[in-house]
C-alpha cells in the first residue's frame, strides 16, 4: 500500500508539471464547455438568418413576413428590391434566401375572389446540405399555414399545444457535459497511459522500476487511482464552471461520481494495453489519437447517436466510450439509475478485460 | 567459487536466430572489490549485468549473489543492489529531493528531510536541489542515478556504463564519488567502455570481446602480462628509419599515426636502448616514453582499438 501511495505521489507529481497533462485535464474541458456553452448558450433560440427580398411591398407581402417572424425561428434581413437575388447571394456569400415575388398582393387578391389559379410561390434560395436549410423551411411553411388560415378564416382543428420539455429547462450544454467529461476521462486516461507506457520503455523507466519492490500490479493500481482523483476533480470543476456561466441544470450525482473511476479503470487499462505493442511515445500520440478520435465522434459525446446512418450506430454500440457517455447521461440529465448502472456494468466488464490482458501482456523486463 | 559475493558459471544469453550476446561466461567478484567489465558496445557487458539485476533470463547457466539465485529468487536480495541503468534519466519533472523521495518509497524506505539532504550532499548535488531533473546536466543525472541506487544502502552498486557521453571533469567526478563509494565497503560492479576508467577505478577487470570474457585480472596484471611495460616512440622517423632501426636488431612497430614503438621490456634496458638508437641517424621530429595502458593490451588481445560507441580496426 505505502509503495501504491508513494507511486501515486510521485508519478503524480510528474504528470502535473508537466503542461500538457494538466492542460488536458483541467483547462481542455473547460474550454469545451466555455466554446460550445458560448456557442449554443448565447444565441438563445438558435434562430436561423434569413435574409428576405419582397419585390411585391402589399400589406399582403408584409402580413406574411410578420407571421414569419412570429415563427421565432428566423432573423430576417432585407435584400434591396432592386437587386439581382442570384448575385446578391454570390457576392454577399449567403447560405440561405427568400424571395417574395412582384405579384404576391394581386395574386392573393385574385384568389380571394373568384380568380384562384393556384397558390403563390415564395422562393426559398439556400445549400440544402445545410441544417439552417432545413430550419428556414420549417419556417416558410408555419408561416405558409398560418397566413392561409387567417386569410381563408379556416378553424384549425389541429394544432400543437405549447412544447413541453421532458426535462424543463435544461439546455443542449446539460446534454453536452457528460460528453465533454467522457472525453476528458478518454484522452486522459487512454491517451496519457499509451505514450507514458511508451516512454517508459524507450526511457528505461520500467526497467528502473523493475530494480525497486514495486511491482506491477501495484503501478497499475496507482495509476487507475491517480486518474481516478484527478479526472473527479475535473469532472467537478467543469460542472462548476458550467453550471456558472451557463446555469445547467444537470446534476453531479453518487452514481456520476462512480462512473469516473470505472472510465478511468477502462481507458486505463486499454492505453497500457496498446503501450504493450508500442515501441516510442511517438507512436503512442499517432495509435491512441487513430483509436480515440474515431471513439469520440462516433460515441455520441458531441451529438446524439440518432443523428448518424443506422450503420454507424451499430458501430458505436461496440465502442466503450459509448457506454460512458450514456451512463453519465443517464444519471447526471435523465435521473435513470437502471440505465446508468447497466451502462457502469458494461464500462467495469471491459475495464476489467483490458485490465486483465495489459497485466499479462505487459512486461518490465527484456525477455 | 565459494566464499565469492558474485558467483557467475558458464552463463549463456543467446537470440534467436544467431545471436550470442553472452557465450558461456564465468567469473566471481569478491567483496569490497570494484570489478570492472570492458569491452566495446555489443560485447555483452549489459546483458550480463541486467542478468544479474534480475532484468533479464539466461538461456543457460548459473549466476548468484549472495548465493541466490538471481533468476528465481532475486526479491530476496533486492534489498542489499544498488542499480544505476545504463543510459540512466531521471523524471524529468521531479527534483532530486522529490525523486528521492519517491524512490525510498518504491523500497517501502521512510528518509527524513535531513536523511534526503545527507544522500545529495554525498553525491556532491545539494546545490541543485531546487531544479527539476531535466535541467540537471549529464553528470548531475548521472550522480542523481547514484544517489537512487544507494537509498538502500546497497552491499553491491551495479553501475553500468555510468560515465559514457559525459565530460572529463564530469567523469572525474564521478569516479571520486565511486572510489568513496568503494571506501565504505560496497561492492561495485562496473562495467565500462573506457579503459583509463577501469584502469583507474578496478581492483579485478574482465575484458569481454563477442560474449566472451577474452582476460581477467586486476588492471597492473593485465598491462604486466599483455603489454610492454614501457614504450619509446619516435616521431617523424618514417619506414627508412624504422628499417634501419630493425637493422641495428631493435625491436620496433608502427603506430595507425605512423611514430614508431620501440618496446622497453625491462627498465634496465633503457639504457641501452637509447645508446642504440643514439648511434642512428634519424630525422625524429619528437621522442618520449610512454607507460602502456589497458587500451594497449585490448590492442593485444583482438587487435582493435576502443572507441567510444564503436570497435574500430
Amino acid at each position: 500500500m505505502s509503495r501504491i501511495l508513494a507511486d501515486i505521489k510521485g508519478f503524480g507529481r510528474q504528470y502535473l508539471r508537466s503542461k500538457v497533462g494538466a492542460f488536458f485535464t483541467f483547462a481542455f474541458p473547460i474550454l469545451l464547455i466555455l466554446l460550445f456553452g458560448a456557442i449554443y448558450s448565447a444565441s438563445g433560440t438558435q434562430k436561423v438568418s434569413l435574409p428576405v427580398q419582397n419585390l411585391d411591398g402589399s400589406s399582403f407581402s408584409i402580413a406574411y413576413l410578420n407571421e414569419l417572424n412570429n415563427t421565432t425561428l428566423v432573423t430576417m434581413k432585407m435584400i434591396p428590391a432592386d437587386a439581382n437575388i442570384t448575385n446578391y447571394i454570390n457576392d454577399n456569400s449567403l447560405s440561405l434566401a427568400l424571395q417574395i415575388p412582384a405579384n404576391f398582393g394581386s395574386k392573393i387578391a385574385d384568389g380571394l375572389g373568384s380568380n384562384y389559379s393556384g397558390p403563390v410561390l415564395v422562393t426559398i434560395y439556400g445549400d440544402q446540405s445545410q441544417s439552417t436549410f432545413g430550419t428556414a423551411v420549417a419556417a416558410v411553411e408555419a408561416a405558409s399555414v398560418s397566413f392561409n388560415y387567417n386569410l381563408s378564416r379556416t378553424l384549425p382543428l389541429v394544432a400543437p399545444g405549447p412544447p413541453q420539455g421532458l426535462k424543463e429547462g435544461y439546455k443542449f450544454l446539460d446534454y453536452f457535459l457528460p460528453g465533454v467529461v467522457g472525453i476528458t476521462v478518454m484522452t486522459n486516461s487512454l491517451f496519457s497511459m499509451s505514450t507514458i507506457c511508451a516512454e517508459y520503455r524507450q526511457r528505461g523507466f520500467f526497467k528502473l522500476l523493475a530494480t525497486t519492490k514495486l511491482r506491477k500490479y501495484e503501478w497499475l493500481i496507482s495509476k487507475f487511482v491517480f486518474f481516478s482523483i484527478i479526472l473527479i476533480l475535473s469532472l467537478l470543476t467543469t460542472f462548476a464552471v458550467a453550471s456558472a456561466a451557463f446555469g445547467t441544470h444537470s446534476t453531479i450525482t453518487l452514481l456520476a461520481l462512480a462512473m469516473i473511476p470505472a472510465g478511468a479503470f477502462l481507458f486505463v487499462s486499454l492505453g497500457m494495453l496498446l503501450g504493450v505493442a508500442i515501441k516510442d511515445p511517438e507512436s503512442g500520440a499517432a495509435v491512441a489519437n487513430a483509436i480515440g478520435f474515431p471513439m469520440m465522434f462516433l460515441s455520441g459525446s458531441f451529438f446524439p447517436l440518432d443523428m448518424m446512418p443506422h450503420f454507424l450506430q451499430v458501430v458505436a454500440t461496440a465502442l466503450p466510450l459509448t457506454y460512458f457517455n450514456n451512463g453519465l447521461r443517464d444519471t447526471m440529465v435523465y435521473g435513470n439509475t437502471g440505465g446508468a448502472l447497466v451502462n457502469l456494468a458494461v464500462v467495469l466488464v471491459v475495464g476489467l478485460i483490458f485490465f486483465v490482458l495489459s497485466s499479462r501482456l505487459m512486461s518490465w523486463k527484456e525477455r | 567459487m565459494h566464499g565469492a559475493l558474485i558467483d557467475v558459471e558458464n552463463l549463456f544469453k543467446h537470440y534467436p536466430p544467431d545471436v550470442k550476446a553472452v557465450d558461456g561466461i564465468s567469473f566471481e567478484i569478491k567483496s569490497g572489490q570494484i570489478f570492472s567489465m570492458l569491452g566495446p558496445n555489443g560485447a555483452g557487458k549489459t546483458t550480463t549485468v541486467e542478468i544479474l539485476e534480475g532484468l533479464r533470463n539466461p538461456t543457460s547457466g548459473t549466476a548468484t549473489i549472495f548465493g541466490i539465485d538471481v533468476t528465481r529468487d532475486y526479491s530476496e536480495i533486492r534489498d542489499k543492489v544498488g542499480i544505476l541503468p545504463q543510459n540512466f534519466e531521471p523524471f524529468d519533472e521531479l527534483k532530486p529531493p522529490e525523486a528521492v523521495e519517491y524512490w525510498a518509497g518504491l523500497y517501502d524506505k521512510k528518509m527524513s528531510r535531513k536523511d534526503i539532504g545527507r544522500l545529495l550532499e554525498k553525491v556532491n548535488l545539494t546545490e541543485r536541489k531546487n531544479s527539476v531533473s531535466k535541467k540537471l546536466s549529464g553528470g548531475e543525472k548521472r550522480k542523481l542515478g547514484i544517489a537512487l541506487s544507494l537509498i538502500n544502502e546497497p552491499e553491491v552498486l551495479f553501475l553500468d556504463e555510468p560515465t559514457t557521453g559525459l565530460d572529463p571533469k564530469a567523469r572525474r567526478d564521478l569516479w571520486a564519488l565511486i572510489q568513496d563509494i568503494r571506501k565504505k565497503g560496497t561492492t561495485v560492479f562496473l562495467t565500462t567502455h573506457y579503459l583509463d576508467e577501469a584502469e583507474k577505478l578496478a581492483d579485478d577487470v574482465a575484458i569481454m570481446h563477442k560474449g566472451k570474457i577474452i582476460a581477467r585480472d586486476s588492471p597492473e596484471e593485465l598491462i604486466r602480462k599483455h603489454a610492454k611495460l614501457t614504450v619509446i616512440v619516435l616521431v617523424g622517423v618514417g619506414p627508412d628509419g624504422l628499417k634501419e632501426i630493425k637493422r641495428r636488431g631493435i625491436e620496433a612497430t608502427t603506430e595507425a599515426d605512423g611514430d614508431i614503438l620501440v618496446p622497453v621490456n625491462d627498465p634496465s634496458d633503457m639504457r641501452t636502448i637509447f645508446q642504440k638508437l643514439s648511434g642512428i641517424e634519424l630525422k625524429v621530429k619528437d621522442m618520449y616514453t610512454r607507460r602502456q595502458t589497458l587500451e594497449d593490451v585490448f590492442l593485444d588481445l583482438v587487435g582493435a582499438k576502443m572507441e567510444e560507441g564503436d570497435l574500430k580496426p
